[in-house]
């Protein structure tokens, strides 16, 4: 077990190194850098940045240098954890995803705790009433869930919310409280906007976990063990429960891999249209303005949330279903 | 079998077409409902009005008051009292329509640290030494109490006023213009190329102290100019270029704490990564922008409190506010401005539209107009539209383009030019983008500014002549067409296709009034690409000399010479250009690039001259400038004179002195140009 976990986690050092290489690699793709991106933002508010003035741009921020020396000395600044100065934001990076980094994993955690609430339960009565109505109701849904582009979703409540209800427009905190310390009355604040984005975001995690634990269920259900079980006069909430379930539980171990990283970056575009301050938003700003620190480390944190959670779902795994430690040894 | 099948099919496209057009139709009948509902046009665009700077000394006030806020600060010994702060010569303005009264908060939006312009344009005073008055023509003192022209145009004193502060409470005075200028802008590091601002002719101008409360800015050659130069939004012109180390000032006291020449070498580096910066430069710029830095000691009316890099800018009253109402009150009368970072602007329209906003105009999108209105009960807020004295949207022709050189060389033969710009339908471009609020034409400003040529200019190759048109290409040499009756090239290489470079996002739809003009330049037998590229590389193509026609807005030319972007090819790093070697020649005094056109020439030198002579000849200069723009059609103007980059303005009911039209400009940091420092709230 222990030589198991180690050979994964020296493989995941291996592995967050090379996302560092290739995420650094991504960022330079696009044509230019931040400083022509700079030049045509002020361009496009009347004003002309001359050659010289770009070039010192160039010289101060280190981006005339070669690709690798870039990379080296963000690998030496990144050693002593400081991952450099976001260009378009003027502050240290560690500070503006920092700022955004607690909404992110709150909004986040909200919409994981929300689809499994719902997609458990409702995945394995559907399997267990295969075809009936509630099965169908259920089926129905998810569909929808599954099919409807939840940005679309997200414009649609935004716009009844505001018709009907006088919600604010996006955000996690009416405008008294944006500013203000944490305290009770904030923390009600952001409880009372969470619901929305939660919801929207994890509509369609909660249709396709549906869907999975049917199937997976079906699956077992028909397996003879059950039957044995059931012949040997268990009673039925304990013979699905105790084995089938845990069995088809596995999927949902398996993907914290990808659940992670989506912890972090969230829905970009949903965030996008609920005007969410969460790290995905900043990503796809940080990506446009080429503001090459600030895109390089959100990169690698999902990188290495991506690594991080693969390494923790092979642990779950290992741990609910026993069959796999016995492939190992 | 097949036939049936393919009637069917014609069928659902026919159908498909059907809903799209009934949609289109409803859309255009729900927005001109929407429109008429309000009475239409006339009363969104009301009569341009705004305050007024008073210069008469009999009009000035003898007692001075202040915000309770600051009462209670002066009762407590922290401040000194009012009429200490604002100095013997303070800055009286006359609102709009009464005095108002003092408090509240001004709620509105923004998209992140590269919106600075909005705070600027709100909050800054504007802190010019000198500004526009209401209509944007006429230059009057602001923080300078007045210019004084000696020496035939070559040398300028400007007077400042006895006894204004910093934000800190430090005096402000000449020192800190020779500070600027020999410590910063001096300074290679901090500005690798002089400013063009402070030059005539290419030959730099030096900044002096005369006294306390005088400057002189001397020159080798008559600079006519620098009173407009002062008052527009250049660098010579406020603390907003602070971050790149323009300004024409800078608080000295405070600023020299970053710069090398006054503090230890150890004891600046340790400053510099404390604050995790690799240079003392970023470090210093970083300090001196009055976005970012709240330490930093201002001139104006509101100062930052929390940075522009953080989810709220917020900016709260500076207390040694050399603004005045002519009852005495120091102003502004808001107490505080909080900028909300809105993450997308359809969220931040839809704010807007939900009345989160006190007073919003810019990123507010024309497109939505119609749900402004339909919501301004609910939202308890009026829409106001302040059109712009310019084009709202121009073709630029790249004359350099020279990769495809037939292209090139029907971009460089004026009577191509000129058919491309009457085979477009301006009348459904504006009734469909701007809702008919627009006016169609050609390139030339507004007929009441003072540049503006005559209006025969307006219509000038800028109607709708498809059959003339199509006479001028022929005649050319594109008489040859292909059985889908596009024109063929003269080389025998096929269709003559061109393409236009837009970008998304933007003021204004570029990319979708663009592909209007695609479907128009049909009857003229002219196939057009539209193609949409992401910013940088569209700089890249232009600045490679890559793109061939380029959709851009002329906002700012109204100001013909400090704002000649759009006019003729000026800059070199451009968005879209008229020609990159053009401009490259311009900038380097004809060293390098490639010399323009006789025409070209012609317009570039009478800009350059204008700069040297008394303001009559001036207007005389700019308007031929017009004339040739408009003759030669270097640039096709389409609409103009609309609200499509920042006219649209929704403004709470209950905020007082707003101005029912304003002159809306960058050079008028608009609604800077209405001094918000005199809004306020009735109740």
């Amino acid at each position: 077990m222990l030589a198991y976990i180690g050979r994964r986690a020296l493989l995941a050092v291996f592995t967050v190194w090379a996302i560092s290489v290739l995420s650094f690699a991504i960022i330079q793709l696009p044509p230019g850098d931040y400083v022509t991106s700079y030049i045509a933002q002020m361009a496009s508010m009347g004003s002309v940045v001359s050659d010289e003035e770009a070039q010192n741009l160039r010289i101060q921020y280190g981006l005339g240098q070669p690709i690798y020396v870039q990379y080296l000395k963000w690998m030496k600044l990144m050693v002593v954890g400081n991952f450099g100065m976001s260009m378009e934001w003027r502050r240290p990076v560690t500070e503006v995803i920092g700022d955004r980094l607690w909404l992110t994993i709150v909004v986040a955690l909200a919409s994981l705790l929300l689809t499994w609430v719902l997609a458990l339960p409702i995945g394995i009565y559907s399997a267990v009433r295969q075809y009936s109505p509630g099965d169908y109701v259920a089926t129905f849904i998810g569909f929808i869930g599954l099919a409807v582009p939840n940005f679309l979703l997200a414009l649609v409540i935004l716009y009844f919310g505001f018709v009907f209800f006088n919600a604010n427009i996006g955000g996690l905190f009416t405008p008294d409280f944006q500013d203000a310390p944490w305290g009770l009355a904030k923390v009600w604040d952001l409880a009372k906007h969470l619901p929305v984005p939660a919801l929207i975001l994890g509509l369609a995690g909660t249709a396709q976990q549906i869907r999975i634990m049917r199937a997976n269920l079906l699956d077992e259900l028909r397996k003879p063990y059950v039957v044995t079980a059931r012949s040997k006069g268990l009673s039925e909430l304990r013979v699905i429960l105790k084995y089938p379930v845990r069995v088809a539980l596995n999927p949902f171990a398996s993907t914290i891999g990808y659940t992670l990283p989506y912890i972090v970056s969230g829905s970009i575009i949903v965030s996008l249209v609920l005007g969410l301050p969460t790290v995905g938003p900043l990503l796809l700003k940080a990506l446009i303005a080429q503001d090459m620190f600030l895109a390089g480390t959100i990169v690698l944190l999902l990188g290495v949330m991506t690594v991080i959670g693969t390494l923790i779902s092979d642990i779950l795994l290992v741990w609910v279903d026993p069959r796999i430690r016995l492939e190992e040894t | 079998m097949s036939k049936c099948r393919r009637k069917v099919q014609i069928r659902t496209v026919r159908s498909r077409l059907t809903v799209v057009l009934v949609a289109a139709i409803l859309c255009g009948a729900i927005a001109a409902g929407a429109l008429a509902q309000s009475a239409g046009k006339s009363t969104l665009i009301g009569k341009l009005e705004g305050p007024e700077v008073v210069t008469d000394p009999a009009r000035f006030p003898k007692s001075f008051s202040e915000s309770p806020q600051l009462t209670a600060l002066v009762k407590a010994g922290k401040l000194p009292p009012v009429a200490e702060r604002v100095g013997q010569d303070p800055l009286v303005i006359k609102p709009l329509k009464e005095i108002g009264k003092y408090g509240g908060m001004w709620r509105a939006g923004f998209t992140g640290p590269a919106d600075f312009w909005n705070g600027f344009r709100c909050c800054s005073g504007p802190d010019h030494l000198m500004f526009w008055d209401y209509t944007g023509d006429k230059v009057v003192p602001n923080l300078a109490k007045g210019l004084e022209m000696q020496d035939g145009g070559k040398t300028w004193l400007v007077h400042l006023r006895r006894g204004m502060k910093w934000s800190d409470g430090k005096p402000f005075t000449a020192d800190d213009f020779v500070f600027w200028f020999e410590d910063i802008y001096r300074n290679k590091d901090l500005v690798p190329t002089p400013s063009a601002t402070l030059a005539i002719n290419g030959k730099q101008g030096v900044i002096e102290k005369v006294d306390t409360y005088t400057v002189r800015y001397k020159f080798p050659e008559p600079y006519f100019m620098l009173p407009d130069v002062l008052a527009g939004s250049t660098e010579l012109a406020g603390q907003m270029w602070g971050y790149r180390a323009m300004g024409g000032f800078a608080p000295a006291h405070y600023l020299k704490q970053f710069l090398p020449k006054y503090v230890k070498a150890e004891e600046l580096d340790k400053k510099v990564k404390d604050a995790k910066f690799d240079s003392w430069v970023r470090l210093f710029l970083n300090r001196n922008d009055w976005a970012v830095n709240p330490d930093l000691p201002v001139l104006s009316p509101w100062k930052t409190v929390t940075p522009i890099n953080t989810p709220t800018w917020t900016l709260e009253r500076n207390p040694y506010s050399v603004f005045v109402d002519t009852a005495g009150n120091q102003l502004p009368y808001i107490d505080k401005v909080v900028l909300t970072l809105a993450e997308n602007l359809e969220v931040l329209n839809l704010r807007a539209i939900a009345g989160e906003y006190d007073y919003a105009s810019r990123h507010v999108d024309l497109g939505k107009l119609p749900v402004f209105i339909e919501n301004q009960q609910k939202g308890n807020y009026k829409v106001h539209l302040d059109p712009g004295d310019y084009c709202d949207l121009i073709i630029k022709f790249n004359l350099n383009y020279d990769a495809d050189p037939e292209i090139g060389k029907w971009f460089n033969t004026a009577d191509f030019r000129r058919a491309l710009s009457l085979g477009i339908d301006r009348d459904q471009i504006n009734e469909t983008f701007w809702l008919g609020t627009g006016t169609p034409g050609s390139v030339v400003p507004v007929d009441s500014n003072k540049y503006n040529p005559g209006p025969q200019y307006r219509k000038l190759w800028a109607t709708l002549d498809v059959k003339k048109a199509n006479e001028m290409l022929d005649k050319i040499g594109l008489a040859k067409k292909d059985a889908e009756g596009y024109r063929l090239r003269a080389d025998g290489k096929g269709r003559l296709r061109i393409e236009i470079m837009t970008l998304g996002a933007q003021f204004v739809q570029y990319t979708q009034i663009s592909e209007m003009i695609r479907e128009q330049w049909k009857k003229i037998g002219i196939d057009l690409k539209v193609q949409e590229v992401e910013r940088s590389l569209a700089l890249k193509r232009t600045a490679a000399n890559e793109q061939q026609l380029g959709a851009w807005n002329n906002d700012g030319s109204e100001h013909l010479f400090t704002f000649p972007l759009h006019v003729f090819p000026f800059e070199v790093d451009a968005v879209s250009s008229s020609g990159p070697l053009y401009a490259k020649w311009f900038q380097s005094g004809g060293t390098q690039g490639k010399e323009p056109e006789p025409r070209m020439k012609e317009m570039m030198e009478k800009w350059k001259k204008a700069f040297g002579v008394p303001e009559k000849e001036r207007i005389a200069l700019g308007k031929e400038v017009w004339k040739i723009a408009a003759e030669e059609v270097y640039i096709i103007g389409v609409v103009g004179q609309g609200p499509a980059a920042m006219g649209v303005r929704v403004v709470k009911n209950n905020m007082g002195n707003i101005p029912a039209r304003m002159y809306n400009s960058p050079d008028g940091k608009t609604p800077g140009v209405s001094r918000p420092a005199t809004f306020y709230w009735k109740n």
